[in-house]
């Protein structure tokens, strides 16, 4: 792993040769091992070190160039440097450049975990065999995937700003079928150590929903009430979070909008019930979060929605300049705060709706409104009078992850999950209601 | 084993960007054989895992450059200026990755040192992969044989367009934008110039040594109008054909004289009605229909889906290979074909990340499915002796795996026109350019939007409508078309970041079509 000397010294280096005024370096190094499995046996995974240098210049007269090499070499450096100057020479002044910040006191971030950190794809699997060996033993078919990364990285300006930091992370997922391809199961753990994933425990529940779905009934769709295991929540909150930014939000193409052009936002209003709560939080000791964001301001934890009030927005350090707020910190490593409910207890309460495991294939449909369209996968269940009955076959569904909060009744403590799109997160399972299945999807 | 330190100090003195300029320079001697310097390198890859007992070994070193620049046009804070953002990125990344199997496993390793020593010692990191995973795996690989092939290869471009000046292209990417927002009532404009090369070196210890450089270009405009009153934001795009080429075909796109079209058409889709919800006919151009064709059809018909191998992520496939041959996919205008040869296609190169020479072939005839995408250690499983050249990686540091390749809808007869298609509906959409698209795990329940719809009353094309998607299923959806306009119409569009894969990956990928008309379609109002 690059130690923060080595980082230091690359980054002296890159501002060495900078002519311009302003240069900012921005290093990552990763190494990481993973393996593939499916058709309960690996099929491929490797081991790789990977890394890049960013390198952003700037004139006196706010002209920015970037440009970004994968060599530590002088020469590499040298010409990256090059490169960024001379596309800042070319390019025109950006009335929204900021000027470079000054050196920034770092928070401290406690995610790393030095056996991740010089663990090796071995040690991997036999994760993975638990979980074949639970396939096998069930006549099921296991795919899957398990990684572990270590990471550094560091940031530096001419203006003297500095900052290093490692973290590492690791994930298993996979998805449990039967031969016949008529119904599946899926379990996901994820934790910045890897001695915390469990190949033994996670396939209990990919198995459980695998053979509980073997014998689907059709249900037609509609607006039920559902609940949502964490893997779904995170991915709502997720997309959600990408809806908080400031500039839309005061320009009126954000649902957080007021109608007119007076530039009014709903900040400060409450928009959703009591038990919501959103918060960015960077050092929540599962996430594999780093000590700054993209406007390389320290991270902070913030609260985007607090007992239901719009309480922040996402203002970035150009737009905070022109409204006079201090810059926040960026949507990412989101905790929704759940209540002392087991997921048992959710299902309990519910009289007659669905349990879904995960979804898929989001995207917007409408963006002033966030509007998204995406479809349910790997497990959906029908519960009456408080209890799992039927598995039923998948929907595809079009709503609003605010307006899911918005008709949220019910929470569990929140759990992290890694989706692929959104990042990670740590969301509760919920009771919603009302939510909005279009049409079925036949897919299994 | 090198540690982190001499790791540092291996890099530092190998002065390794000379290197990759020198190992993917202009040729010096034959311009049909790969550098002698990439020969060498590939040599010590093979010495080494057959040395180790590899059964197989290739070794892939990769340089690969994206810039990116354009314009962000939008207002300041409170007032009605337009602030005019520029931004310039030039990205490079120079590596090697060392693929083998043992004992008929997979191993895989990269790194971004491309020295002698460091190509030796990730092949050993390769071999040890292999060996720790083969006692979990369910069966040994099995690769069709591919011929060895000795060769260097260029794609087609006229103009390079790393060498055109940013000046001019900032110039250009500046007027266009300007000319877009140039009505005050159009909220903000977006302009960028995509340009993306890939040069990469294949050895493999069956013989191969492959050098390939390919050039693909992506031009971008884009529009959006704001009622505040009411609350709406729209928007509209000109649809660019992203393609393997150089900067003629910026040229070709004639971004300055569309710009006054998406001006306009931003604002008639601001004033819109909603769309009428229900079943309806739908005219869908070539710059929306490629996006139909990429989900439902190309990554329905990949091997690695309808085999299970990517189950956990990108999801299995509804056509199972029972089906292959003999499965009705669509009605029997539709003829799709996988083609990594075809002019200008994203994914269009000599050899794929196998060393195998790429070809075209059927995927669906007259409405049959016939044949998958299909790369060496998979095509066996389906009974079939040789691949299709469907195998691609990234990057250096990634594992080559089935990719799509391009997927084209053949054009219908020479006669029939868009408006052909048109006058023969009573009570439809006409579709321009892509908008929102899903599909679930098994490619059947999708839905899309669009950038622009226009409703089609009594055959004739009416005025825009907004709020429009359609949702169908894919075998009801393709034996639902009963109209494919003629060669002359037909356009190539694409994708360049097709996600797929653990660890993602993504893909470049064209999807040719022309204008094609679909009966008794589920059009929603979106909302």
């Amino acid at each position: 792993m690059l130690s923060e000397q080595e980082v230091k010294n690359i980054i002296d280096q890159v501002i060495g040769y900078s002519k311009l005024p302003e240069c900012e370096v921005y290093v990552s190094w990763t190494e990481d091992d993973f393996i593939r499995f499916a058709n309960n046996g690996i099929t491929t995974s490797g081991y790789r070190v990977t890394q890049q240098i960013s390198i952003s210049s700037t004139t006196a007269d706010k002209r920015s160039g970037n440009a970004a090499v994968s060599e530590l070499t002088p020469e590499a450096l040298k010409e990256g440097v090059k490169r960024a100057e001379d596309l800042a020479a070319i390019s025109r002044p950006d009335p929204e450049d900021m000027p470079a910040l000054p050196a920034q006191k770092y928070p401290k971030l406690n995610n790393f975990d030095s056996y991740t950190a010089s663990a090796r794809g071995d040690v991997m699997v036999p994760q993975v065999k638990a979980v074949l060996a639970g396939a096998l033993e069930n006549k099921l078919v296991a795919a899957g995937f398990i990684q572990r990364s270590a990471n550094a990285v560091g940031v530096g300006n001419k203006a003297g700003l500095f900052g290093y930091h490692t973290y590492t992370d690791s994930s298993l997922t996979h998805t449990m079928r039967n031969p016949e391809g008529t119904s599946s199961g899926w379990a996901t753990q994820s934790s910045v150590a890897l001695k915390d994933l469990n190949g033994e425990e996670q396939v209990k529940v990919s198995i459980d929903k695998c053979l509980r779905g073997t014998k689907r009934k059709k249900l037609d769709a509609g607006k039920y009430t559902m609940i949502m295991e964490p893997a779904a929540v995170a991915d709502l909150i997720g997309w959600l979070g990408f809806a908080f930014g400031a500039r839309d939000a005061e320009q009126g193409q954000s649902f957080l909008s007021k109608p007119g052009d007076s530039g009014a936002t709903f900040l400060g209003e409450k928009l959703f019930p009591e038990i919501i709560t959103l918060r960015s939080d960077p050092f929540h000791p599962k996430l594999a979060s780093t000590p700054w964001g993209p406007s390389l301001l320290p991270n902070e934890k913030t609260a985007w929605i607090e007992k239901g009030v719009v309480k922040n927005l996402y203002y970035d350090r150009f737009w905070a300049s022109k409204a006079g707020k201090k810059p926040t910190t960026s949507p990412g490593n989101l905790v929704l705060e759940g209540q002392e409910n087991s997921l048992a207890d959710l299902i309990a309460s519910v009289d007659r709706g669905l349990l879904v495991t995960r979804l898929w294939y989001i995207r917007v449909l409408q963006p002033k409104t966030w509007q998204l369209t995406g479809l349910t996968r790997d497990g959906v269940f029908l519960i009456e009078k408080g209890k799992v009955t039927d598995a039923v076959n998948n929907f595809r569904w079009n709503e609003s992850p605010a307006e899911v909060l918005q008709r949220t009744t019910k929470l569990t403590q929140p759990m992290r999950v890694t989706n692929d799109e959104t990042g990670s997160n740590m969301a509760p399972s919920l009771i919603t209601t009302d939510f909005n299945l279009t049409s079925i999807s036949d897919a299994v | 084993m090198l540690t982190r330190r001499s790791f540092i100090g291996a890099s530092a003195s190998a002065a390794s960007l000379a290197a990759a300029s020198r190992l993917f320079g202009e040729p010096t001697q034959d311009s049909t054989k790969p550098s002698p310097d990439l020969e060498k390198l590939g040599e010590v890859a093979v010495h080494e895992a057959k040395k180790n007992g590899a059964s197989y070994a290739d070794l892939r070193i990769g340089r690969y450059r994206n810039q990116f620049s354009g314009y962000r046009l939008s207002p300041e804070r409170g007032s009605n200026i337009t602030d005019e953002v520029p931004f310039v990125t030039d990205q490079n990344s120079f590596g090697f990755g060392v693929r083998v199997i043992v004992k008929g496993q997979w191993g895989f390793a990269a790194s971004p040192l491309v020295t002698s020593e460091e190509i030796a010692r990730i092949t050993r990191e390769a071999i040890t992969v292999a060996k720790a995973n083969a006692e979990a795996q369910s069966k040994p690989l099995q690769l069709v044989p591919v011929k060895a092939y000795r060769d260097r290869w260029t794609s087609k471009f006229e103009r390079d367009p790393f060498a055109i000046s940013m000046d001019e292209k900032l110039e250009l990417i500046h007027s266009a934008t300007m000319s877009v927002k140039k009505d005050p009532k159009v909220f903000s404009a977006f302009g960028a110039l995509g340009f993306q090369s890939e040069d990469k070196y294949f050895a493999s210890s069956e013989g191969s040594s492959i050098q390939q450089y390919v050039v693909r270009v992506y031009p971008l405009l884009n529009a959006v109008a704001v009622d505040f009153k009411n609350g709406i934001s729209r928007n509209r795009s000109y649809s660019v054909e992203p393609q393997t080429a150089g900067w003629e075909a910026i040229a070709k796109a004639n971004l300055l004289e569309n710009a006054p079209r998406i001006r306009s058409e931003v604002l008639e889709h601001l004033a819109a009605p909603p769309v009428k919800p229900g079943k309806k006919d739908v005219v869908l151009l070539p710059s929306h229909l490629w996006l139909t064709i990429h989900e439902s059809i190309g990554h329905s018909t990949e091997l690695d889906r309808a085999l299970g191998y990517e189950a956990n992520y990108a999801g299995t496939s509804f056509l199972t290979t029972e089906k292959m041959g003999n499965f009705s996919l669509g009605s029997e205008l539709i003829n799709v074909f996988g083609d990594r040869t075809i002019d200008r296609g994203l994914s269009t190169v000599k050899y794929d990340d196998d060393g195998v020479l790429t070809t075209k072939f059927p995927i669906i005839e007259k409405g049959v499915f016939k044949h998958y995408q299909t790369i060496r250690d998979q095509a066996h499983l389906i009974g079939e002796t040789e691949s299709r050249g469907c195998c691609y990686a990234d990057s250096w540091s990634s594992v080559p795996f089935q990719r799509m390749p391009n997927v084209w809808l053949a054009p219908g007869a020479e006669t029939v026109t868009p408006d052909d298609l048109i006058s023969g509906v009573e009570d439809g959409i006409l579709i321009d350019g892509d908008g929102s698209f899903s599909i679930d795990q098994q490619r059947y329940n999708f839905q899309f939007g669009g950038d622009a719809f226009w409703e089609i009353k009594g055959g004739k094309k009416r005025g825009m409508v907004s709020r429009v998607a359609y949702q169908a299923r894919t075998p009801d959806f393709w034996r639902a078309c009963d109209g494919i306009s003629g060669p002359s119409y037909w356009q190539q569009f694409g994708a360049p970041s097709d996600g797929k894969g653990e660890p993602a990956q993504i893909n470049a990928v064209s999807h040719g079509c022309s204008p094609s008309r679909f009966r008794q379609i589920n059009v929603l109002l979106t909302d």
